[in-house]
Formats: C-alpha cells, structure tokens, sequence
C-alpha cells in the first residue's frame, strides 16, 4: 500500500462530491484527505476545454485531490470508476490522465 | 414562427416523456406526485400501468426494457414510494437495464425539515444508479429528461432517478416547452468505436488459437450484436458459452454451443473455459459465479475482453488485449478484418478442441432423460417441468424467472435460440423479480407467450401484481415449481451445513394457490403426479386468454447440479449429491 495523490475536475453541480465520496466507501477504497476548491483559472484546463470542445465559465467547475492509501493494482481500478462518474470531467494519478473516453500518459491535471 | 406551448412542469414532464418515445409508465401515485397524475389524466399518449407495489413497478419497467431494449419507466411518489422502487432499482443497475425513475419529492421549501414523507432519495439510490437528477428550476425539465434517457440508454445502461420537488410540477406555473434535439452532456462520453490496433492485436490471437472460447453476456445483448457474434463464429467456428445473463445472444440449439458457465454451468462449458488457450469475452465481466477462484480461473488462456466500461475490465481477470467500444461496433470491425485474412485461417486446426469437447459432454452431458420417467412411485422432478415447458412453448416463449433452484433449472433447461427472451435478475439475484417483469414483458409483447418460471418462495414477494394482471388482462402463464421450500437456501445447507435447514421450510404454513389464484381471478391448476404434468401444463397454455397458475409439486429433495466447488476453479465441481470432479 502506497499514499497516492488522485486530482480530479469534476462540474461543480449538487450531488457531485458525495457521488465521488460514497465510490470510495462503496468500492472499499480509504480516504487519507480531501480537499475540494472551485477553479477560476482556466489556463491549465485548455486542453480539456479543447477535448470537449467546450468552454468553461465560472463556478461551474472545482478541483478536487484526494489522498488515498492503495495497493498499484487497485489504483487504475479507481481511476476507471470516477473517469464513470457523470460530473467527473478529468481524474489523474501520478502517472496517467483519464479524461472521459481518453487516457493519457502523463499527469496533466 | 409558431409561438411555444406554455405548459405546467407536470404537463411538460408528460410533453417530454411523449416526445422521447416513452408509451408505458409503470407507477403509483401518491402525495408528491399528484400534479403528476393530474397531467397523466389531462393527455391520451402515454398509457400508466397501476401496479399493487412499486417494486412491482420497477421489475415491470425491467421486464420492458430487457425484451425491447427500450428504456422502462417508473413513476413513483415521495417517501415510502420512492424507497420501496429501490430493490427494482439496484436490480436494474447490477445488470445494466436501461430506466428511468421519477420519484415525487416534498415541495423544495420543505426539503431538509423531516417533512412527511420525505426522504432523500437521490441519497438512497445514489450507490445503485447509473446517474441521478433532482429537479431545481421547473424550466430544466425537459433537458433533465432528455439527459436522462440520454445516460440510461448509452454506453453502460443502467437506471436514472428523476427526483421532482413537489412545487415543480405546480398547474400555475407555466413555462415555454421545448424539448432539445439532443442530450448534451460534455463529461459523458462512452466509447463506441473500438481501436483500430486492438482490433489488430485480438484478431491476429484468434487466427492462431488451437483451443478458443467466445464467452458471451449480457453486455453483448444490450449492445445488440448477435448477429456479429454469429458472422464472426461463422468464420471462427469456436465454442461459445454465454452467462447466465447472456443466454440467447448465441442460438442454444446450436451445435458449437457448450450452455451456460459458472456456478451451476454445464460440465463441458466449465472444461472448455479452463481448458482454453483463448478467451474472447464479449460484454462479459468476469463475476465471481463465473471465475469461482480468480486465481485458480482459466491458467493457459490469453483473454481478449470486449466491452464499453473501462472499470470491468481487468478488474477481475487481466485481460492481454482490451477493446473499449459498443461491442456491436467492435466485432463488426474484428469481422471486416477477419475477412481479409480467411486464407490464414483453418477451421480444421480445431477439431482435436472439438472432440475434447464432445467428450466431456458425453461423459456429464445434462440429464435429459428425465422427463420420460412418468410413473407415479417417483416425484415428479423439476427438471422435467422445464424440459415439458420447453417442448409445449417449442423454445419460443419469452421466460422470466425467479430467484433459486428453478431458476437455475430453467436456465439450463429452456433452450433460448433469441436474446431478450430469457429476463431474470442475474447479478442481484432478486426474488420477487419474475410476476412483475412477465407484466412488463407481456405489456411489449401482447401476442407472444410470455411465462414465469417461479418458486414457491419468489412469487410470494410480489404475489400482489396478480391483481394488476387482472386489471389489464395479462395472460401470462405461471409456473410454480413449488418444493415447499426455499430450496436454493436449503441445497447450500444440505451442502455446507450438515443438512440442518435453518429457516428454509414453511412447516404447512403455504397458501393454496389454486385458490389463491381463483381468487385473484384467474385460473389455477395443481400438480401432483408425474402422469398429470404433461396434460396440465398443456391445458395451461391452451387458455390463451387467461392468467393461470400452475402450481407443480416437485422432489423437495432434488439439487441444481452441476456446481463449482467453492474457492478451486472451473474444473472443480459437484455433479451429483456424491460425485465430483
Ligand atoms: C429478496 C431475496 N431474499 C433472499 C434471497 C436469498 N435466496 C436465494 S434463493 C432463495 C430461495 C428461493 O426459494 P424459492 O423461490 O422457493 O425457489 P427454489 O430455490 O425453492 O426453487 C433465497 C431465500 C434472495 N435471493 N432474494
Ligand atoms: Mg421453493
């Protein structure tokens, strides 16, 4: 078991964090911490803006990190279920970037 | 330019429901959502069943979507209403049927003040839906609709949950009613076309395996791709077991064909899924009835898993090639590709894997002899009763089912050649499932035979719908294998317990269905002796316009076999109360 950082983009709609939350209690997962801020700053989200060829305005989307103690194989298993999760945009580990259908090789978020 | 109608929230739910498509609800009305059922009175589309419980509701709306395809639909009320829709709710969402929920909730001011018949159920259905709206802004309604149907029919299905405060469907609030062309979610985005080099990769595995399985459920239904699963076991000529939620998608009565897998599988289909040098999954997501030990499961095999949810595969078994997509899509796609490389390609290289086998079937083969011992001296067995319905309906009716031993007898003994013929709660396992979607299956399909094979434990978990049945004229035939008790329970007793049966008899405590029936309205039929079975159920289904209930007594004492040994693997299991492999 390894402390992982997972950061997630997620539409700041009702409902949204406590679907992200009761994944981790449902599925078995621990949450080491958490911490949840609406983004004002879209520039480090062009890329996303431009995968989903929309256009963020503001209050409508947080950042959310969780640490969380897993074992490695479990870890892409969480990534692919909140990359499910509807108000999830874009979930990213250390090494890889799940945004929607596409999986990317680095950490861009 | 016309100007746009103005309509109530309540008239612009119904408005919306209509121009989705939607020709059945399936409801109860209640406080929080009369608005509702006052706009269900005011319009002639869309026709409402009243069931006698919404959970009868819920597994009705099911039934519908698992024999069309096309979404169900549930209306509920607030409160206890809302929560008694949740069993049909999370049985829908275990095995990915498309549906929409729309539960009434307290007026928005009155959310938060334990006011009566509250309760949150976005909340309480969170873990078992696919997605979930509460309706804030009356304007919203039809985009919420739209959407929701959106996410219930795509990618994964699964159910959606509507929750509609109470003041948003309001008759004094008009708003301008349009409905959108398209749902447009931009977080939501489920694969449909495969990858061309996946694609590459699983059929160059294909061409060269010597010992094949296609290992087909129930994603590959709802994706609809069983005439891509055919073409493409044309060119392989493979041997092809489906799931227990998959049965149909390959014609059954086909000569490649192994039955069913996993805890109660065929011997021959357990074998040749251990024995594999190939896996090709196809909408199939490796659930611990199929793998038994996941670490003892198939140790030779490659596994190319198709599917469109990224979180069901290599969850269980790793997969060495995955192809994300509509499986529809992807086996179209593996076929062109086949088609050009039939020249690299030799049937022949699988015959000794074919007569392997054979042999195995020959040697634990299911027992389709039963159904001739017709003396009196033994019990009827239950079987039988599968194997004569099977004959009766000649394989074409559609089958819904319980949760147990008939269940499993049912699954084994009723040859399904179509898919969406064979609707029962696979991965939930919920009694009480199989009256209810009969309902639903028979209100899609008025002129099919539509049956429900049950226990005498299950069909007393809805037991009330028969009075629905009533209501709306709904001939369905239903079949009680009835052993006087909870005999899947028992059997694991008889097994792992020592044979002592802790709360799995009723000690003559159960109703006389005959009556039971009759007093419902319909007809009701008893079974005793094994020379009767043959001509009552032949009577049953000659009353074609007629509900009726045949309650067959059968060998209390009889088990499903086979069955895995619990933590080995595929090749282990019980084939009788004292053989094993
Ligand atoms: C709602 C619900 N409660 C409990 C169970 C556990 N369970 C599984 S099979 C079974 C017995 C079912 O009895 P019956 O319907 O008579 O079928 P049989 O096994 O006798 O054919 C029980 C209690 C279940 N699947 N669903
Ligand atoms: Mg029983």
């Amino acid at each position: 078991m390894i402390k992982r950082k997972l950061t997630l983009i997620m539409e700041n709609k009702p409902g949204a964090l406590v679907r992200v939350v009761g994944l981790f209690h449902q599925r078995g997962y621990n949450i080491e911490s958490l911490h949840v801020d609406p983004v004002d700053d879209f520039t480090p989200y062009k890329f996303i803006e431009e995968q989903l060829e929309t256009k963020f305005k503001e209050n409508e989307i947080s950042r959310l990190t969780i640490q969380t103690l897993v074992s490695d194989s479990l870890m892409r298993q969480i990534l692919r279920q909140l990359n499910k999760l509807i108000d999830v945009i874009a979930v990213s580990n250390e090494e890889t970037t799940y945004l929607k259908g596409v999986l990317l090789d680095e950490n861009l978020l | 330019m016309g100007t746009k109608l103005k309509l109530s929230g309540a008239d612009m739910l119904m408005h919306a429901l209509h121009d989705e498509g939607v020709e059945l609800i399936f409801g109860y009305p209640g406080g929080a959502a009369l608005h509702i059922y006052d706009a269900i009175f005011r319009q002639d589309k869309i026709e409402h069943i009243l069931v006698r419980h919404e959970q009868g509701a819920t597994h009705a709306a099911d039934g519908y979507a698992r024999s069309t395809g096309k979404p169900g639909v549930v209306l509920v009320t607030s409160g206890p209403g809302a929560t008694n829709a949740i069993t049909g709710i999370a049985t829908a969402f275990m095995d990915s049927i498309p549906m929409v929920v729309i539960s009434g909730q307290v007026a928005s001011h009155l959310i938060g003040t334990d006011a009566f018949q509250e309760t949150d159920m976005i909340g309480i259905s969170r873990p078992v839906v696919k997605h979930s709206y509460c309706v804030f802004d009356a304007n919203e309604i039809p985009k919420i609709v739209k959407e929701a149907f959106h996410v219930a029919t795509s990618g994964r299905p699964g159910p959606v949950v509507i929750d509609i405060p109470k003041d948003m469907t309001a008759p004094d609030n008009l708003f301008e009613y349009e409905y959108p062309k398209k749902a447009n979610i931009r977080s939501y985005n489920p694969p449909v076309e495969p990858d061309d080099n996946q694609i590459e990769r699983a059929v160059t595995e294909m061409l060269n395996a010597k010992r094949p399985v296609i290992y087909a459920g129930g994603g590959a239904i709802a994706s609809n791709a069983e005439e891509e699963l055919f073409r493409l076991n044309e060119i392989l000529d493979a041997p092809v077991t489906n799931t227990l939620m998959g049965l149909g998608i390959y014609p059954a009565t086909h000569h490649r064909f192994l039955g069913m897998l996993g805890m109660h599988g065929t011997y021959q289909a357990n074998m040749a899924m251990h024995n594999a040098d190939l896996i090709i999954a196809i909408g199939a997501r490796f659930d611990d009835r199929i793998t038994n030990n996941p670490s003892k499961f198939s140790p030779g095999a490659k596994v190319i898993h198709f599917d469109v949810d990224h979180s069901s595969v290599s969850k269980i078994i790793e997969a060495n090639i995955a192809v994300f997509g509509q499986v529809k899509n992807s086996l179209s796609a593996i076929i062109k590709l086949l088609e050009t490389k039939l020249d690299q390609y030799n049937k022949d290289t699988l015959q000794p894997w074919h007569d392997q086998i054979k042999n195995w079937k020959s040697s634990h083969g299911l027992n389709y002899e039963l159904y001739k011992d017709e003396s009196d001296e033994n019990p009827i067995l239950p079987q039988a009763v599968v194997q004569h319905v099977y004959n009766i309906t000649e394989g074409k009716a559609y089958v819904t089912s319980d949760v147990g031993q008939h269940q499993m007898f049912a699954a084994q003994y009723y040859h399904f050649d179509e898919p969406r013929k064979w609707i029962n709660s696979g991965s939930m396992g919920t009694m009480g499932f199989g009256l209810p979607a009969a309902m639903g299956v028979k209100f899609a399909f008025p002129d099919e035979e539509v049956l429900c094979i049950t226990g005498e434990g299950s069909i007393q978990m809805c037991i009330q719908e028969l009075s629905t049945c009533l209501q709306y004229n709904l001939p369905i035939k239903i079949i009680n294998i009835n052993n006087e008790a909870l005999g899947m329970v028992k059997q694991w007793q008889d097994m792992n317990y020592g044979g002592r049966h802790s709360q799995s008899t009723y000690q003559n405590s159960l109703p006389d269905f005959v009556k039971l029936a009759e007093s419902y309205g319909h007809v009701g039929i008893k079974v005793e002796k094994n020379s009767e079975l043959k001509s009552a159920l032949e009577k049953a289904f000659s009353m074609k316009d007629r509900l009726v209930f045949v309650d067959v007594y059968v060998d209390p004492a009889e088990h499903v076999y086979p069955m895995l040994i619990a933590n080995h693997s595929l090749e282990d299991m019980w084939l009788s109360k004292d053989k094993k492999t």
